[in-house]
């Protein structure tokens, strides 16, 4: 594999319970990410990104969209993903690697996605805490479904790496009860009422 | 396992919705489970993958503010068993059933507003200790550490080699952060286990050391 990943992470939470009543069924969120070396670490300035794009992006979300549906062992309501640079490189590296769809349609392929992932970019020492943002699917509307997961991965990045994460939710937020969106200052029915 | 064990080896399902349940009695709010696969070490790639994970619980504590002769043998019983079968379901499914699983830890975070021995009474008893060890296929003890302190604690849990505790190789530690958690009056239990020892092992063991002579150590402590 041309991306050499260093370790690959897993992580699944699974909710029991929230605001002292039972989540049912369990929620689940996963999470996987690989580190890797930067592309373009020890190269200065490089104005045109494009090859080092090419050459990793779309296995990298080869690698991790299988696995982190896998890990996840539910239909993929939301999603979201990550990049986090190492102190050396730029944030314009993690952006590269994954704001591109030969990254992004990967996952959207596996999760039957349409709309954009949202995402969390920052740069960053080893076992650094990031949050990765999630919406649903299909709708980026749909508030029950807006939602962040919390992540911290031991020794990773390091300085010349970067850590590229997708994470996925099988269900919106537990205990989830807000209006929907359009809806906060009643709905037309309400209003003629 | 004996004949007539009554340790399944099949997954357990989660039953917070029945009341009587040890998950809704004992408010296992939530379970994390990590896994890292180790592919490289000091630039050069590992000949085989080493995974190394574990599983976390989030368990209400129930002894917070009792006094401290409490007893605390009785009432953890059937909450260890069972927190023992959760974790070891998950650290089974992650690292490739129990034949994969080489060495093995355990640990617990305690919220502040709790005592240290309110963590032990849960991970130190064989209702949960003898039961992990069973469940991941080993005989030595399981090594340990534990903290006391607020969400987003970090523990390094150390692991052993699960025959025979004094494998050299497999001594290794793995890093645990539970975001939100533990709150003051939760504890969080954790199982961890690796499928391997430590990448590139190079500092030999018992049977190779040296012996402490006094040509070696001359001058060394003075």
């Amino acid at each position: 594999m041309s991306i050499a990943p260093r370790k690959i992470f897993t992580l699944v939470e699974e909710t029991l319970f929230e605001g002292g009543r039972p989540v049912e069924p369990t929620a689940r969120v996963a999470v996987v990410g690989a580190v890797i070396k930067n592309p373009w670490a020890g190269q200065g300035f490089v104005e045109d990104l494009t090859a080092g794009i090419d050459e990793v992006a779309s296995d990298l979300g080869a690698l991790l969209a299988p696995r982190v549906a896998e890990a996840l062992g539910a239909p993929i309501e939301a999603y979201g993903k990550a990049a986090i640079v190492g102190l050396d490189g730029e944030i314009e590296h993690g952006s590269a690697l994954i704001h591109t769809l030969q990254f992004g349609d990967h996952f959207r392929d596996i999760a039957e996605a349409t709309t954009l992932l949202p995402a969390v970019e920052k740069r960053a020492g080893a076992g650094t805490s990031f949050d990765i943002p999630l919406k649903h699917k299909t709708d980026m509307k749909q508030r029950s479904h807006h939602q962040s997961i919390e992540v911290s991965f031991a020794d990773a990045p390091h300085a010349d790496e970067i850590l590229v994460a997708l994470a996925a939710a099988a269900q919106g937020r537990p205990q989830q009860r807000l209006r929907a969106f359009g809806t906060d200052f009643g709905t037309d029915a309400d209003k003629e009422n | 396992m004996m004949p007539n064990d009554t340790r399944s080896t099949a997954p357990a399902l989660l039953r917070q919705g029945d009341p009587t349940s040890l998950e809704a009695r004992w408010g296992i709010r939530k379970i994390l489970t990590e896994t890292t696969e180790i592919l490289a070490d000091g630039g050069a790639a590992v000949p085989a993958t080493i995974k190394q994970a574990w599983a976390a619980a989030i368990v209400r504590n129930p002894w917070v503010g009792d006094p401290t002769d409490e007893d605390l043998i009785e009432s953890p019983r059937r909450v260890a068993a069972r927190l023992s079968k959760l974790l070891s379901d998950r650290l089974l499914a992650a690292l490739g059933g129990v034949d994969a699983v080489q060495a093995f830890g355990k640990g617990a975070i305690i919220g502040e507003a709790g005592e240290m021995e309110h963590g032990a009474a849960l991970t130190h008893t064989p209702y949960f200790a003898s039961n992990l060890r069973t469940f991941l296929g080993g005989t030595a003890v399981i090594s340990f550490a534990d903290t006391r302190g607020r969400d987003g604690e970090i523990l390094v849990v150390p692991l052993c080699e699960k025959h025979t505790g004094i494998v050299r190789d497999h001594y290794q530690g793995v890093r645990v952060r539970i975001p939100g958690a533990p709150r003051r009056d939760e504890i969080v239990l954790i199982a961890a286990a690796s499928t391997g020892t430590r990448p590139f092992p190079r500092v030999g063991d018992r049977t190779t050391d040296q012996p402490l002579d006094q040509d070696l150590m001359n001058g060394v402590f003075a």
